[in-house]
C-alpha cells in the first residue's frame, strides 16, 4: 500500500469572484469557471452560492459534500470518475482545509435535510463549521433524474480539484505525512494491530456508493489502499437518512481511520481497511459479515472498529460482524446511532450485537430546536417540518446532515439517565 | 382510605382466553389477589370494590379506561390500584392506560407490572411498581404493592426506594471526544481486559417463542398483517412513512386481489416501486383468496391491519403486538400472516 503526502492549505474564508484563486488562506470562486465546470446536457442551469461558518443561512436538502483536493497539474483524484484507475498511486495531494463544495435541492429518495452555519445545527453538522461553496441546480427538462445525479456529481468532483487546483503552488500551512497500514507478520513492537471495516451503502440509484466509480453491490469486502480512500477513490451517490450519510468529504476524511493514525505507534498499530458491501438479503449479509471478518484476521488484525451508513438494514449488517469478529477472537466495537424515541425511554437499538461493545453517535428521534434564519439555499420550504425555508423550526436530530455521522465524525453520544412518571 | 382495585378477567375467576371479550363490571369487596392485597394493607386500608374487564376487550378498546374510571369513582374511590400483571402484555396495557386516566383526572393511582410490560410506557405519568415476571411472585410484589399503597395515601411521591419503575431515558449530548476517538479509546480498554465496556448498552433482546401451529388450517380464520404501510391509493388516512405512531385498519370483503393503483405502499423505508406494480407482493391477498377457495384455509379475516415499521420505536411497535393480538383474538382469528419489509 501507497504513502501519501497530505499539503495542506487552510481555508478561512470564501468568496465569488470573476477568477478562482486562493492567497493569504482566502479562496475566490470563479463564478464563469463554476459554469464551465457544470456544463452538462442533463442540467439545465446551476447557481452558486457561498455559506461560511457563523452565517444565518440553512442549506435545505444537502446532497453530496466533497472536499477540494488535487495532486497537481497531472490529476489523480476521484479515480474511476474523473482519473483514471491505472496511476501512480501515493505521492502528494494538496488539500483546501475548512472549505468544502456541495450541492442542494430536491432529488428522488434523497431524505430532506438541512445544514445551518449558525446554532445547534451548526454545532451538530461537520459541514456547520466549513466554508461552504453551494451549488443549486435545475434538471434538463430531457435529462432523466438519474442522469442529472451523475452530471451533478461529475460537476462537484470538477469543481473540487479546479479549487484545491489554485493552491498548488501556494506555500503549505503543513505537511501530513501518512504511512501505510502494518501488514500482517510485521512487527509493532507489542502493540495491538487496530483497524478499520467501513460498510458501504449498496441499495440502487440514489442509494449507492461507488468505488473507483463502480457499486460494490453483489460484491465480497475488500482490504483496500487508506491512500486511495484520501484521493477520492470511494464517493458518494447514497442520499438516505441526512444523519446517518457518509458523504464523499467524511471518506477524504474518514474519521476512524484519522484517529488510529493518530495514535499508530503510540498504544496500537493501525492495520488496514476493509470496504464492505451492505446487501439487503440476510443470506448475503451473513456471507459479506463472515467474509469481513476472516480478511481482517488473514490482514493480521488483533481488533476492529465497524461503521455503517443508513440504519435499519444497516444495524443488522453491523450486528452480524461485530458478532462474527467476536467469535473469531477478535475484539470488535461499532459505531450506532440510537432510536430512543423522542424522550429517550424506548430501546436504543433495533439490532444488536451479542457481544462486543456499541459507541453511540447520538439519538436519531431526540428533537432540536433550530432559530430563523436570513436566507436559504436548496430549497424555499423545509418540507418535514412544512415550514418555509428560513423559519425557526424543531427537527429531529435525523434531519441534520451528518449529526448523528456513522463514520464517527461527530461530538454527540447519549447517557443514560433515571426518570421517574412520563413525559408530557 | 377507600381503594378500588382494578383485575382482569382471569384474576377475577371469570374465566381464561374464552372470557378475555367480556367489558367492564365492578364486583363488591376483594376478589382474587385483592383478597391477599386486603390482608397486607391491614385496618387502615379497605377495598371497597373491584372492577373487572376482559384482556381482549380493554386492550382494543379505547373507551374502557375511561369507563372503568367512571366505575371506580361512582364506587367511591380515594385511590385506585389496577393488577399486578407481571409480564401479561394486554392487561398491563389495560392497567397502564387505566392509572394514566385515574392520574390525569386527580385520583391517586398505582399500576403494578414487570418492568418489561409492553404496556408500561402508556401509564405516562402515573407511578409504576415493579411486579415479578410471573404470578409466582404474587407475595412478594404484593408486600411491595402494599407498602406502595400506605405511602401513596399519606400524599407522598413514590420512588425508586418503593419499587417504582424509573424510566431509563437514554439523553443526548455534545461531548468533547468525536465518536470516532471514543471507539479507538473503548477498543483500546476492551483490548486491556475491560472486555464489558460499552457506551450503549447490547443485548435485552426479545425472543419470542412461537405459538403452536394451528389445529386444522382448513377450518381456522387466518388474517393479514403488514408493517409495510399497504393503504388505498392516496393515503385517505395519513399513514406515516416513517416513526409510526399509530396503526390503521382496512376491509377486504369481497376483495380478491390488491390492484396495482388502487392500493399502495407509502413506506419510506424502500424503494416502493416494485410493490406499488403489484401491492399483493407485499400483502399477499391474492395467493390467500386462492388458498381459502382451495380450502387450504378455513377463512380470510374480513380485514387487515396496517402499519410502517419503517424506523418505528421498538417500545411503539410492542405496544402494537399487544393491540393487534387483542383484536385477532377478538374477531375469532386463530393465526395470522406478518408481512414485513
Amino acid at each position: 500500500m501507497s504513502a501519501l503526502r497530505r499539503i495542506i492549505h487552510d481555508v478561512r474564508s470564501v468568496e465569488l469572484g470573476a477568477v478562482t484563486r486562493y492567497e493569504q488562506h482566502q479562496l475566490v470562486v470563479g463564478r464563469d469557471q463554476v459554469q464551465a465546470l457544470f456544463a452538462e446536457p442533463a442540467l439545465a442551469s446551476v447557481r452558486v452560492h457561498t455559506a461560511v461558518p457563523g452565517d444565518r443561512v440553512r442549506i435545505i436538502a444537502p446532497l453530496d459534500v466533497v472536499e477540494p483536493r488535487s495532486k497537481g497539474p497531472g490529476g489523480g483524484v476521484f479515480p474511476g470518475w474523473i482519473a483514471p484507475v491505472n496511476r501512480k498511486r501515493g505521492g502528494d495531494t494538496h488539500v483546501l482545509r475548512g472549505a468544502a463544495v456541495l450541492a442542494a435541492g430536491q432529488l428522488p429518495r434523497n431524505q430532506e435535510g438541512l445544514i445551518d452555519m449558525s446554532g445547534p445545527a451548526a454545532e451538530r453538522s461537520p459541514f456547520g463549521r466549513t466554508h461552504n461553496v453551494v451549488i443549486e441546480f435545475d434538471r434538463a427538462d430531457d435529462a432523466s433524474w438519474q442522469e442529472a445525479e451523475v452530471a451533478l456529481r461529475r460537476g462537484l468532483l470538477r469543481l473540487a480539484v479546479h479549487l484545491a487546483d489554485a493552491a498548488v503552488d501556494a506555500a503549505p500551512d503543513a505537511i501530513e505525512e501518512l504511512a501505510p497500514p502494518h501488514r500482517a507478520g510485521t512487527p509493532t513492537g507489542g502493540l495491538p494491530r487496530v483497524g478499520v471495516i467501513t460498510n458501504l451503502q449498496t441499495q440502487g440509484a440514489f442509494k449507492d456508493v461507488f468505488v473507483y466509480g463502480r457499486s460494490m453491490a453483489g460484491g465480497l469486502p475488500t482490504l483496500f489502499d487508506p491512500a486511495e480512500i484520501e484521493d477520492g477513490a470511494v464517493v458518494s451517490g447514497q442520499y438516505g437518512h441526512p444523519a446517518l450519510r457518509n458523504p464523499t468529504y467524511l471518506h477524504q476524511n474518514h474519521p476512524v481511520i484519522a484517529e488510529l493514525r493518530a495514535r499508530d505507534g503510540q498504544d496500537l498499530g493501525f492495520a488496514g481497511v476493509v470496504l464492505c458491501p451492505e446487501p439487503v438479503q440476510q443470506a448475503d449479509k451473513e456471507l459479506v459479515s463472515t467474509h469481513a471478518a476472516w480478511l481482517c484476521r488473514a490482514a493480521g488484525f488483533d481488533a476492529a472498529i465497524v461503521t455503517k451508513e443508513g440504519a435499519g438494514n444497516a444495524d443488522n449488517d453491523l450486528m452480524l460482524k461485530v458478532d462474527a469478529l467476536e467469535a473469531d477472537g477478535l475484539t470488535a466495537v461499532a459505531l450506532y446511532a440510537e432510536l430512543s424515541g423522542a424522550d429517550g425511554t424506548g430501546p436504543p437499538l433495533v439490532a444488536g450485537p451479542r457481544r462486543g461493545a456499541v459507541v453511540s453517535t447520538g439519538n436519531y428521534d431526540q428533537r432540536v430546536k433550530l432559530p430563523a434564519v436570513e436566507r436559504a439555499f436548496g430549497g424555499t420550504r423545509l418540507r418535514i417540518a412544512d415550514a418555509e425555508a428560513i423559519a425557526a423550526v424543531e427537527v429531529p436530530t435525523a434531519a441534520i446532515l451528518c449529526a448523528l455521522s456513522p463514520l464517527g465524525a461527530g461530538r454527540l453520544t447519549c447517557r443514560s439517565e433515571q426518570q421517574l412518571g412520563g413525559v408530557a | 382510605m377507600r381503594i378500588v382495585h382494578y383485575v382482569n378477567q382471569f384474576y377475577a375467576g371469570l374465566g381464561g382466553e374464552e372470557a378475555a371479550g367480556i367489558g367492564p363490571r365492578v364486583l363488591d369487596g376483594t376478589v382474587g389477589p385483592g383478597r391477599l392485597l386486603a390482608q397486607l394493607l391491614g385496618e387502615a386500608h379497605q377495598i371497597v370494590a373491584t372492577i373487572v374487564c376482559g384482556d381482549d376487550y380493554a386492550a382494543s378498546t379505547a373507551a374502557a379506561a375511561p369507563e372503568l374510571l367512571g366505575m371506580a369513582q361512582a364506587a367511591g374511590a380515594e385511590l385506585l390500584v389496577a393488577g399486578p400483571a407481571f409480564g401479561s402484555g394486554r392487561y398491563g396495557l389495560a392497567c397502564a392506560r387505566l392509572v394514566a386516566a385515574a392520574h390525569a383526572a386527580g385520583l391517586p393511582a398505582l399500576a403494578a407490572m414487570h418492568p418489561d410490560n409492553p404496556g408500561i410506557t402508556d401509564a405516562g405519568a402515573a407511578p409504576v411498581v415493579a411486579a415479578g415476571a410471573t404470578s409466582r411472585q404474587m407475595r412478594p410484589t404484593l408486600q411491595n404493592v402494599a407498602a406502595a399503597i400506605a405511602k401513596l395515601a399519606t400524599g407522598a411521591t413514590l420512588t425508586v426506594a418503593d419499587g417504582r419503575v424509573a424510566r431509563i431515558a437514554r439523553v443526548g449530548r455534545l461531548v468533547e471526544q468525536r465518536a470516532a476517538a471514543r471507539a479507538v479509546e473503548l477498543v483500546l480498554r476492551r483490548l486491556a481486559g475491560e472486555r464489558e465496556l460499552t457506551e450503549v448498552p447490547i443485548g435485552g433482546f426479545d425472543a419470542v417463542a412461537p405459538a403452536a401451529p394451528v389445529d386444522k388450517a382448513t377450518s381456522a380464520t387466518i388474517a393479514l398483517v403488514t408493517e409495510a404501510a399497504v393503504v388505498p391509493a392516496g393515503n385517505p388516512d395519513r399513514l406515516e412513512s416513517a416513526r409510526a405512531t399509530r396503526w390503521l385498519r382496512y376491509p377486504i370483503e369481497g376483495v380478491d386481489s390488491l390492484d396495482s393503483g388502487v392500493w399502495e405502499s407509502v413506506d419510506g423505508g424502500f424503494a416502493t416501486t416494485a410493490a406499488n406494480a403489484d401491492p399483493n407482493r407485499v400483502l399477499p391477498l391474492d395467493a390467500a383468496r386462492t388458498l381459502e377457495r382451495r380450502g387450504t384455509i378455513g377463512r380470510l379475516h374480513n380485514e387487515f391491519l396496517v402499519t410502517v415499521g419503517n424506523g418505528t420505536q421498538v417500545a411503539t411497535a410492542r405496544r402494537f403486538g399487544v393491540e393487534w393480538a387483542a383484536e385477532l383474538r377478538k374477531a375469532g382469528v386463530q393465526a395470522a400472516i406478518l408481512t414485513a419489509t
